[in-house]
């Protein structure tokens, strides 16, 4: 199976006799892998169909978001709501602050969440148990009961209504969870990978970065989708942070579509649709990065 | 072994130098794990600390709109605790909530895994992209995510019903899918668990791809079953990755607020109050901070003690060494 | 290995340092709170509606103080209480906060807004009584009335005529017996109401109230009580209950804004309803009901009538009000751009977009526009809900909502569900805060 990524399949039964069944074997196996891609099909469809109705209703005409009949796809389709939604006030400048709050959350939560899953994975030390319950912990913790508290702390700080602050807020509520992930990914790699790369002398931390951290590499990317989801589309904290009106993200943008005054809905799925993107786009490139990652690091005998 | 490293890490190498090597780490690893820990809990300790602490002191304390603007809260102990004790709504709130939990981490877990193990056997282009289309789900925002769902099931205008009515399922025309109860969170739920899906199902294939191919294959080898090989090989390898997230899945569905909020309208009826619902109505959403501070430890507690068995798990794991 | 491991840990942290600086250094100077920039907090229904009327204020408010700059930040309904609270906590509220008529209640008992006085501002002494109730709390004046809205009922001209109404119900017999033409006419079409009314849209169940002569809650020794269990107030809701399972089909559990009714309006659905001003417009706009252009000439409006002759239905009186908060730091810049914004220029521009200004000296400003013109005189007869301080949380908890669900979906008797909502409503008023 020529796949980029090494991957341990769901193991098939082993290989028949060669001698009289080549046809069968192959018919089956192209059988299997059409049965398989019809599954995935349906699955795609059916998860996939309420983002699609997202995106359909922004490019739908303002009679065809409401209808009965449902209108299942824009046969009239108009980029009027994109375009009110990119010309409503400060699109740009939201942009530009969630990707810098994105960017600041993404690479620091996974440079400190490496270190510290490392710790808490492969040290054994006083206070891991501790540790380890009290990660978890402050995760069990519901967000609108801190609100205020750390507004406090950071307005004392003077970090209130700047993007730093926010970033460091949501440091917090993406490590704990990155933390225990990574360390979930740094103990699925059998412990001898490691110990035969410190045979020739390298030292344990240099085994660390260069054979633990290609191998947990999946781990890396699945935590940092989920950094920069978190931090893409969290609501609250911005806006009790961020008071100014150039330094909003976007999903406070998004939250200006709902007024007391009615909904303009095709707008805002449109500019739902324009804030999802940036994700899907950033997972397509990581994604091929780290498929690269892990051939290059494997077989080369 | 493998192939999967270069010849030259097999060669021994000298005794001595090694095993000074070693030991001088072993002493300079005493702080090293200390260090390692030390910006992670930087951070989370400046930003989390003095809240926590702040909290706790507010569950004791009457600490509504009118103290808030003078600055200081009234001690009266642990009354706020009393009043959530004696609160028979609380209760039930709990079951509920504990119900759905269980309903919607069950649900994520099993479709997730099977998800991730489709994706281990597709081809480049169709892994690709069904991922594509999981990071689309996970990524849209969600109370846009809510909307869509909201209006799919509307009253007036909705897919469902228009669905089931046209395949003669039924006349659902006008079909309320919220009075009823069970309905109404059938619906949450898929929702709820259709939000999940993605996260699990790629953490889930990130983890099946660290599985060694050599152990799967020696094992098939073998002349083991299909299944056998993947419960045998693939799950004890994985079962880190299953514990944690089981137990950020409680975690996260145990606290699940907007999808019940924004899908009734921001009026949700008595039988739709899960803790976090009944926290915000009865606190947060009139100014209430001590009694709050008091249910969100409560939550925290019942928190701990439902996941109790998944935390042992965590710390175990890992240390057998 | 530990130097790797410590130039690993430096790295981080100088790494956190670098992002915190850089993202914390903004190209602007740090917002000081300095004398020279009024705060203000406003809803982005001033932004999308009447942006012209901050324009006024503003340029007043310049030509009064040259050197300072007006800061506004617009908010959202949703969680704006939580960020006003998190402010008032920290001391770094805004200098103007826009709050919700209902809301102020609350926060003029807690202290959190600074008492002002009527006289220092433009057109106090013909403010609208209604909103004027709403910033007067222990004898004192809290904030400004900033607007109001007002409900009468949107129809559908071409189906009245088709049933042979060709003048407006003046009575609520007359409404009746249209309705029931309508129903007959119309009503074979499953979809079809004669009037709209989502089941959670309490606002026109308690005008019937009002209307019968009941109310919400009274104030009784002291304490208050909730008297929707009244004969007045259940004859009342009966009255509601009978006409809504008549004619409308509208969902039970769902409430005014999902959907607005302007949108099965716009689909025919609907021959009338009881709305707000700004839901006429939201008919034809492309990004709500997108009704065809032809609609236009199909559509009226007219204030609700009452059972008694020669009035109309009260109608409720929603709006937003203006206030300095307890903490801010420029009171007197806060007062003076207040004062330009609810000056009667500004106030024109507002009721012109389509509400109801903050004094009666411009009531007659939509007379001659007549999508206008039927909220204004409908505003003649309004009612307000209880002046409590603990009246947001019986908005929170949804006591009337699902009240109104409960008494349309047969949950029991008119008489024993209202009595359950006036314990549930009695108990929270009076509850210690």
């Amino acid at each position: 199976m020529s796949s980029g990524i090494q991957v341990a399949p769901v193991p098939v039964a082993p290989a028949p006799d060669p001698r009289g069944e080549v046809p069968r074997r192959s018919r089956r196996r192209f059988a299997r892998r059409a049965g398989l891609n019809v599954v995935a099909a349906i699955v795609f469809l059916v998860m996939i169909f309420p983002v699609y109705w997202m995106v359909a209703t922004g490019f739908k005409r303002g009679q065809d978001i409401f209808s009965d009949p449902p209108v299942w796809f824009p046969y009239h389709p108009t980029l009027a709501n994109f375009a009110d939604a990119i010309h409503r006030a400060h699109f740009w400048a939201d942009v530009k602050n969630s990707l810098i709050i994105v960017g600041g959350v993404v690479a620091l939560s996974l440079v400190l969440a490496f270190l510290a899953a490392l710790a808490l994975a492969k040290f054994g030390f006083y206070g891991r148990r501790a540790f380890i319950v009290l990660i978890i912990a402050v995760q069990m913790i519901p967000l609108n009961a801190l609100i205020i508290p750390i507004f406090l702390v950071l307005s004392k700080a003077n970090q209130v209504d700047k993007l730093s602050g926010v970033i460091v807020t949501y440091l917090t509520f993406v490590l704990p969870f990155t933390i225990w992930t990574l360390r979930g990914f740094m103990l699925g790699v059998p412990k001898d990978l490691e110990e035969a790369s410190m045979v020739d002398g390298t030292t344990r931390f240099g085994a660390f970065v260069r054979i633990l951290l290609p191998l947990v590499g999946p781990g890396l990317v699945a935590t940092s989708i989920f950094a920069f989801i978190q931090a893409w589309n969290e609501f609250i904290m911005a806006y009790v942070l961020l008071h100014s009106p150039e330094k909003q993200t976007l999903t406070l943008w998004l939250a200006t579509f709902s007024t007391s005054r009615g909904t303009a809905w095709g707008s805002l799925m449109a500019g739902a649709t324009l804030t999802a993107l940036p994700v899907v786009i950033f997972f397509v490139a990581i994604q091929r990065k780290i498929a690269f990652g892990l051939t290059a690091g494997a077989v080369r005998g | 072994m493998s192939s999967r490293f270069p010849a030259a890490l097999a060669e021994p190498a000298l005794v001595t130098p090694r095993r000074r090597r070693r030991l001088a780490s072993r002493i300079g690893s005493r702080s090293a794990p200390y260090l390692l820990l030390l910006p992670a809990t930087a951070v989370i300790g400046a930003v989390l600390g003095y809240p926590l602490y702040y909290m706790v002191r507010l569950s004791l304390q009457q600490y509504g709109l009118f103290q808030l603007v003078k600055h200081e809260g009234e001690w009266i102990g642990t009354r706020n605790y009393a009043q959530i004790f004696h609160d028979g709504a609380f209760w039930h709130v709990v079951v509920r909530t504990l119900g759905f939990t269980v309903a919607a981490v069950s649900l994520t877990m099993v479709l997730g895994t099977l998800i991730a193990l489709l994706l281990a056997e597709l081809g480049p282009k169709m892994r690709l992209l069904l991922t594509a289309g999981l990071i689309f789900v996970w990524a849209t925002p969600v109370v846009v995510a809510v909307d869509i769902w909201r209006w799919m099931v509307d009253y007036e205008f909705g897919v469902l019903n228009w669905l089931l009515t046209f395949l003669h399922v039924g006349n659902y025309n006008h079909h309320d899918w919220f009075v009823n109860p069970w309905t109404g969170w059938a619906v949450i739920t898929a929702l709820v668990v259709w939000g999940a899906i993605p996260f699990v199902a790629i953490t889930v294939f990130a983890g099946l791809t660290q599985v060694p191919r050599e152990l799967v294959e020696a094992a098939s080898i073998d002349g083991a079953h299909a299944w056998k090989v993947f419960r045998d090989v693939t799950v004890p390898l994985l079962k880190p990755i299953f514990v944690i997230l089981t137990s950020l899945s409680i975690i996260w569905d145990f606290q699940v607020f907007t999808q019940v909020w924004v899908m009734l309208d921001g009026h949700p009826g008595t039988d739709y109050y899960v803790m976090s619902v009944y926290a915000y109505t009865n606190s947060f959403g009139e100014s209430e901070y001590g009694l709050g501070s008091a249910i969100a430890l409560v939550m925290v507690a019942i928190l701990l003690v439902v996941s109790f068995f998944y935390i042992r798990q965590m710390v175990k794991i890992g240390e057998a060494k | 290995m530990k130097a790797r491991i410590i130039a690993a840990v430096v790295l981080a942290v100088g790494l956190a340092v670098a992002a915190s600086t850089a993202a914390g250094s903004t190209r602007q100077p740090a917002r000081a709170v300095a004398a020279n920039e009024v705060v203000v907090w406003v809803m982005t229904d001033a932004q999308n509606g009447w942006p012209g009327a901050l324009d006024a204020a503003n340029n007043a408010f310049k030509q009064q103080h040259p050197g300072v700059d007006v800061n506004i930040q617009f908010q959202s309904w949703d969680s704006l209480l939580q960020k006003f609270d998190a402010a008032l906590a920290a001391g770094t509220t805004p200098d103007v906060i826009e709050l919700g008529n209902t809301q102020t209640t609350k926060y003029m008992a807690a202290g959190a807004l600074s008492a002002i006085k009527a006289k220092n501002y433009p057109n106090s002494a013909t403010w609208l009584s209604g909103l004027k109730a709403s910033c007067s709390y222990g004898g004192k004046l809290y904030c400004v009335p900033y607007y109001a809205g007002a409900r009468a009922v949107i129809y559908r001209k071409d189906m009245y005529a088709a049933v042979g109404v060709k003048k407006t119900p003046a009575t609520y017999a007359q409404f009746l017996s249209t309705g029931n033409k309508l129903m007959k006419k119309f009503g074979k079409n499953r979809n079809f109401s004669a009037f709209y009314e989502p089941g959670q849209n309490w606002y026109v169940a308690m005008s019937f109230v009002k209307d019968f002569g009941g109310d919400i809650a009274v104030r009784q020794n002291g304490k208050w009580k909730a008297v929707l269990d009244s004969p007045k107030a259940v004859h009342a809701l009966t009255v509601f209950k009978s006409m809504v399972l008549k004619f409308s089909r509208a969902s039970k559990t769902n409430d005014e804004a999902h959907p607005y009714p302007s949108i099965p309006f716009a689909k025919s659905r609907a021959a009338s309803f009881i709305g707000n001003g700004w839901e006429w417009p939201y008919v034809f706009d492309p990004k709500g009901g997108a009704a065809p252009k032809s609609f236009a000439a199909k559509m009226g409006a007219y204030p609700m009538p009452s059972h008694i002759k020669g009035r109309y239905m009260p109608t409720f009186l929603g709006g937003s009000d203006l206030a300095i908060p307890i903490s801010a730091k420029n009171k007197s810049l806060g007062a003076d751009w207040i004062k330009a914004f609810t000056g009667t220029a500004s106030q024109r521009i507002i009721a012109k977009a389509g509400n109801i200004a903050n004094t009666t000296t411009l009531a007659n400003v939509n007379k001659s526009n007549p999508q206008l013109a039927p909220f204004a005189k409908a505003a003649k007869y309004s009612w307000f809900i209880p002046t409590a301080p603990n009246w947001v949380t019986v908005e929170k908890a949804n006591v009337l909502k699902n009240m109104c669900t409960a008494i349309l979906t047969n949950k029991g008797s008119v008489q024993s569900v209202t009595h359950k909502a006036s314990q549930q409503i009695t108990k929270i008023l009076n509850a210690q805060s």
